[in-house]
């Protein structure tokens, strides 16, 4: 089926199997492999990405079901290449090791920011509930998340 | 991962939706997908045809009548119903909402295919019998509403047929509820849970100890735990739960499920 | 996770920083993995790719009675198929470490005439597009002939138990008697002898977030394949597939880069390396093969389950230990792919932190109808340590003394260090009371007799735990003599290469395979300060690649290593290169010693004459391009290699005598949990977590790995568990079952640390990473302190806490 989505303000129009996954869509089909595969059964929301303003985890649903629609992936947070106030206070806060699990952290961190610049401790942990990280136990993605927060 | 093989279609009504799904055997509904497209990942199966859900606003919204009975579209999200100033008329739905798997989840999970998916861990099915909802069945043959209790036949199995959809569910005013669970980590996958609603006396739905939510009622709280263990309930035993301590959870989490309801 | 969620005490450091060492500086890996250009394995690319997707077994145990591929082959875009026939006449099986009789089993990289485990691959079917070679392996067919299945370790080796390898004539895989000290004398001598029938740690691994992956290709000119991976110790599979593959280790090009977290699961994916080479050559393309979570689940380096059984503890009625005898039972899974050397590791530490010396521990393993075991964060350390600690409370308990009292009665102590244990390992340094002191005032143990009562009166119970690990790190692989006297294996090593290039550039390149440690950092961190420059002027290559020529035999990254061995290798490379700045220089300025010359400001000069400067670009284009007319007898190549090689003797074979490893870095936890004694539902609501690595080169890395560590370690006692059912299935093959801790699901959590530098390593750094097994045994002491009933097992679910209170 044709499909023609905008990631990160790029068209793209490919034909695509309806059985194939947003997430796989995305990394096979447009290289954009900044949003990466943690497991098969929607848990670990390291393929979250923002679609028409709603973040999802892309292993969730069908790339023919993004047509038309205007999706965010990691590649798409810096500008100019610099690193954004949230991707520097990872960095300061060491919210990363082996960095897997960091592209969708960064999407659903993005998310509860933009839906709410000055969320309670609570919210934080809640907006990150659906990231799996094995490396940081999360305290430190915590910190740089509220760090950005107002 | 790697799907099998699959038709789609996204019809602009319900009209065109139900006449795809009359027309072909093999067609599933597609709504959220956080449970289907789980499923088919898995490859436990395969439909031929996904028709997505989607597009369709009229399966969409929250209405509040002059009763304060809440109509809620098949196809709300969680997110949409936990946002909803028309939703927090029984505050309980939204509060359950909120504590569905995560964010990404409930931004795309549905009311409808909560129901529809009918786990037998999921938060809404005993929420939905605990607070006597109705549901609306839309098929060939125009609409068809039952209630809660006859709407839940078996683990994956709902009184929608094949060729049918879910469109809308009813839900009586009311406010004192309450619901209680053990789950794998905070907020996580059900290990036992229990709805209550306190109108005169108490009705209790219990989930994860059967194929479908039981139901148990008592005059008061304090009588529920009596009542869930003359309920003649056989819990499944699995990696998280033998049957025992489901059994047992049941009469405790219903009763502060009770407890809390009476409290409102 | 609640309101002020870390809380850090960090010591004075120990000496007056001067340079990059010893501090926070960020990481430099971290720009790329945050925008997303991190190359992770699934990442790569090339034309023409097949992608690889294996038959799995469905059954724990069945004979094969046939394969048939021709309808998958027949499937138009697919390319090609592997079976285990073909598997055999091409390589020889896998070699094995264990003496006989795990010696004698026959490991393939795909089943042979038998299945041994659900989810172990058969058929590998290669085709155009992943959702099409999933399709494809649907049409093999294989017929299965089941056969019963042993899947609790305690009765594999009853008479009546099916035999996984008719080759080993039984399940009996390896057994080793370990016997220091004098028991007789020190149960003669205890006041009383408690007796622990059955102690139990259970299986689950560290889930890395990504999978096991490759991307193979096969260069038919050469007859090379080069291997893009995220196996994490390229150097231990080039040592199981060359020999396997009939071919010589410069055959065997690895690549890493970017990996997705390993904690020791990524060692053992050599068999499908091996398919995907066979594959490659067979087929005349690139193949790519990416590892599913359940895949993972089903297959891949499962921790070593153990049993502790007939424990006998000799105690004098005041708390002092004077040893113990126990059994353990190891349970391998079905092959031994890094085993049976968690049969010997264990023994690095083997008294705990703890005086006694009298220790007899009767190692048995034995292969069952679940995935094979592999190294997992605190391999084969983490389980015994947990069982001492165990031990430790147990005997408060019977007793009737405070666990804390009897720590530190029995602790070996700061003056005592460097210690030798009763089998001849050294500790290098550390003080476990101070530790335990500075973790009780984090969590403020003065306040729990008041908590304790609070809490009850809401309905609820609290308890205190301790948990303590020592987490050895840098291996003497002559330890695997012990488990097989045959091997030629001992020693460490790792390398590093510092160069200087034509412009200037500052070139390092590591043998290590990083999967979030931050080696890039800290290697520039040290090439830094001994070249005084800045830290933005080091350029450390990411990732391994066996064409560097900076690997040696024990290259990797595993077993808490590279602060001691990468660092080392990192400090010794860049000193040569230092040395030869000096000599060049010297030679420049016409004759100048070295001890007038300097290095400053990305260049080196002359100390008197601070503008005669030479930078560091006029030195590498000097050498590289620009070489007419400099002394003949200049050896100076400005390409440094460096080999570290940690000092160590072949242990006793007989007497299993000798150090094992070279650092212990220790680590103190303490958890209070609150138990909902109706559902046996808990919280841990207060965590403490002292850490001592020694001289830490980033006190920020190092905190990291402490809170990872803690967090899995959470995850594994309350919730993460590999059980299978009676038949052999897997009942938690995903992450929906298999849960692991998410955001809300995090205690709040004070970190301290202490600094005791070891005098046996060139910075005084010890390896760390794997402490995690201390907060294992620290919630597990806190549910037997709230509940009064004595833990038996290193998994406590809900289920279980509630049946214990019954
Ligand atoms: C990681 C994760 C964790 C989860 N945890 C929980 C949890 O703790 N509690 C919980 O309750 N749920 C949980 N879920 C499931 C989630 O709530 C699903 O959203 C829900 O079960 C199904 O809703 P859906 O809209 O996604 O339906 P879909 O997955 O699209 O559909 C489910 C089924 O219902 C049918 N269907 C859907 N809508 C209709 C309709 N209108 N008419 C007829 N048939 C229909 C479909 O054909 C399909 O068979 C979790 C899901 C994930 C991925
Ligand atoms: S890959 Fe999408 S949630 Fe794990
Ligand atoms: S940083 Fe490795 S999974 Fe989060």
């Amino acid at each position: 089926m044709d499909v023609s989505v905008t990631v990160n303000g790029t068209t793209y129009a490919r034909d695509v199997e309806p059985r194939k996954l947003l997430i796989h869509f995305l990394r096979d089909d447009l290289d954009l492999t900044g949003s990466h595969i943690g497991c098969d059964t929607g848990n670990c929301g390291a393929c979250s990405v923002i679609v028409d303003g709603v973040l999802v985890k892309s292993c969730m649903l069908l790339a023919v079901q993004a047509d038309g629609a205007s999706i965010e992936t990691v590649e798409g947070i810096s500008e100019n290449g610099e690193l954004t106030p949230l991707q520097q206070s990872f960095n300061e806060h060491h919210a990363l090791q082996c960095g897997y699990c960091t592209p969708g952290m960064l999407m659903s961190a993005t998310a509860l920011l933009r839906d709410n610049a000055s969320p309670s401790d609570a919210e934080i942990k809640k907006a990150l509930q659906g990231n799996i990280c094995r490396c940081t136990g999360y305290w430190n993605i915590f910190e740089a998340v509220k760090a950005v927060a107002k | 991962m790697l799907l099998r093989e699959v038709e789609y279609a996204k019809p602009g009504s319900v009209a065109q939706a139900l006449e795809l799904l009359a027309a072909n055997d093999g067609a599933r509904a597609l709504a959220g997908g956080q449970t289907l497209i789980n499923v088919m990942k898995a490859r436990a199966a395969s439909p031929d045809m996904l028709v997505d859900l989607n597009g369709l606003a009229e399966l969409r919204g929250i209405e509040l009548a002059a009763d304060g009975t809440l109509t809620i579209g098949a196809m709300t999200t969680y997110t949409e119903l936990m946002r909803s100033a028309e939703a927090k008329a029984r505050p309980i739905l939204g509060e359950v909402c909120a504590t569905i798997a995560d964010v990404q989840v409930r931004n795309r999970g549905t009311i409808g295919g909560n129901v529809c998916a009918n786990d037998p861990t999921n938060h809404l099915p005993p929420l939905m019998v605990a607070v006597g909802a109705r549901m609306t069945i839309a098929g060939a043959a125009g609409e068809r509403e039952v209630t809660a209790e006859e709407f839940f036949l078996g683990v994956y199995m709902t009184a929608v047929g094949q060729g049918e959809l879910l469109t809308k569910i009813a839900i009586p005013a009311g406010k004192k509820d309450g619901f209680a669970a053990v789950t794998l980590g905070t907020e996580g996958t059900c290990i036992c849970n229990a709805a209550a609603t306190v109108n005169g006396s108490v009705r209790v739905a219990l989930g994860c100890v059967d194929a479908v939510p039981v139901l148990v009622t008592a005059d008061s709280p304090d009588g529920i735990a009596e009542a869930v263990r003359a309920a003649g309930i056989e819990p499944p035993s699995d990696v998280h739960a033998s049957a025992e301590y489901r059994l047992h959870l049941a009469a405790v989490l219903a009763t502060r499920a009770a407890q809390e309801a009476a409290a409102r | 996770m609640t309101e002020d969620s870390t809380t850090t005490v960090a010591p004075a450091p120990v000496e007056v920083q001067k340079g990059w060492a010893g501090q926070s500086v960020k990481r430099r890996e971290d720009k790329r993995l945050l925008q997303g250009e991190g190359v992770f394995v699934d990442d790569i690319k090339r034309h023409g790719m097949g992608y690889l997707h294996f038959v799995r077994s469905p059954y724990a145990h069945a004979h094969i009675t046939r394969i048939d591929v021709s309808a998958a082959e027949a499937v138009d875009g697919v390319y090609g198929t592997l079976t285990g026939e073909e598997v055999a006449a091409l390589t020889d099986p896998f070699f094995q470490i264990s003496s006989a009789p795990g010696a004698n089993i026959k490991d393939y990289s795909l089943a042979l005439g038998k299945v041994r485990f659900v989810g172990e691959p058969v058929v590998a079917v290669v085709a155009e597009t992943r959702e099409l070679a999933r399709d494809a392996s649907e049409l093999v067919e294989v017929d299965y002939e089941p056969l019963a299945a042993v899947v609790d370790a305690r009765h594999a080796q009853d008479a009546d138990a099916p035999v996984l390898h008719d080759d080993a004539e039984g399940n009996l895989m390896w057994t080793g008697l370990y016997s220091w000290g004098d028991l007789d004398a020190a149960f003669a001598e205890a006041d009383r002898v408690i007796e622990i029938p059955e102690l139990h740690f259970h299986r689950f691994n560290s889930t890395p977030l990504e999978c096991d992956g490759a991307l193979v290709e096969f260069n038919r000119g050469v007859e090379q394949w080069t291997i893009h991976t995220n196996n994490q110790f390229p150097g231990f599979a080039a040592i199981m597939m060359g020999p396997a593959m009939k071919v010589g280790l410069d055959k065997l090009r690895f690549v890493t880069q970017d990996i997705g977290g390993g904690f020791g699961n990524k060692i053992t994916s050599h068999p499908q390396l091996v398919v995907c080479c066979l594959l490659a050559r067979k087929l005349n393309r690139p193949i790519q093969w990416t590892e599913w979570r359940t895949d993972f689940h089903l297959s891949m380096s499962h921790g070593n389950e153990r049993w502790f059984r007939d424990t006998k503890v000799a105690v004098k009625d005041d708390g002092t230990l004077l040893g113990f005898r126990t059994k353990a039972l190891d349970d391998a899974g079905a092959w031994l792919r890094y085993e049976p050397l968690g049969g010997v590791i264990w023994a690095q530490v083997t008294p705990g932190m703890y005086r006694w010396r009298h220790i007899e521990l009767d190692f048995t393993q034995v292969a069952t109808n679940k995935a094979p075991v592999s190294p997992n964060r605190g391999y084969s350390r983490m389980q015994h340590l947990w069982f001492t600690e165990r031990v430790i409370d147990i005997v408060a308990k019977e007793l009737d003394l405070d666990p804390v009292e009897v720590r530190k009665k029995n602790y070996i102590r700061a003056e005592d260090m460097p210690y030798e244990t009763p089998n001849g390992c050294v500790y290098d340094s550390g003080d476990y009371a101070r530790m335990l002191d500075l973790a009780l005032e984090l969590i403020d143990y003065d306040a729990m007799a008041g908590r304790k009562a609070a809490a009850k009166e809401q309905g609820k119970l609290l308890g205190v735990g301790i948990g303590s690990t020592l987490d050895s790190g840098t291996n003497n692989f002559g330890q695997s003599r012990l488990i097989n006297p045959e091997l030629q294996f001992s020693g460490n090593n790792e390398v590093a290469t510092v160069k200087l290039d034509i412009f200037g550039e500052i070139v390092v390149t590591l043998g290590t395979t990083p999967q979030g440690q931050g080696h890039e950092t800290t290697a520039a961190q040290v090439v830094a300060d001994i070249l005084n420059c800045a830290l933005e002027d080091v350029h450390v290559r990411a990732g391994h690649d066996s064409y560097w020529n900076s690997h040696a035999g024990f290259s990797g990254t595993y077993a808490s290593q590279f602060a001691v061995t990468g660092l080392s290798a990192v400090k010794g490379a860049t000193e040569m290169l230092r040395d030869e700045i000096f000599k060049l220089a010297g030679a420049v300025f016409g004759g100048v010693p070295a001890e007038a010359l300097e290095l400053a400001d990305g260049g080196i000069r002359i100390k008197e004459n601070p503008d005669a400067f030479l930078p560091f670009m006029a030195c590498g284009a000097i050498i590289n391009a620009n070489n007419a007319g400099l002394p003949e007898d200049l050896d100076v190549t400005l390409n440094c290699r460096y080999v570290y090689r940690p000092p160590f003797e072949v242990p006793d074979v007989e007497t299993k005598f000798g150090n094992l490893t070279l650092t212990y870095a220790a680590q103190l936890h303490v958890a209070v949990v609150e138990i909902d004694p109706e559902t046996g539902y808990y919280e841990i609501v207060d965590y403490a977590a002292v850490d001592d690595c020694g001289k830490r080169i980033n006190p920020q890395i190092v905190e990291g790995q402490v809170m990872g560590a803690t967090a899995q370690a959470i995850g594994a006692v309350i919730h993460e568990t590999y059980e299978y059912d009676e038949d052999g299935n897997l009942l938690t093959p995903n992450f929906y079952d298999y849960h692991v801790p998410h955001a809300l699901d995090m205690p709040p959590l004070a970190t301290g640390a202490i600094e005791s530098p070891s005098p046996f390593t060139p910075l005084g750094t010890k390896g760390m990473g794997e402490g995690g097994g201390a907060g294992i045994h620290a919630v597990c002491a806190a549910i037997q302190d709230a509940t009064g009933v004595v833990v038996t097992d290193s998994h406590n679910p809900y289920r279980r806490v509630w049946e214990m209170l019954r």
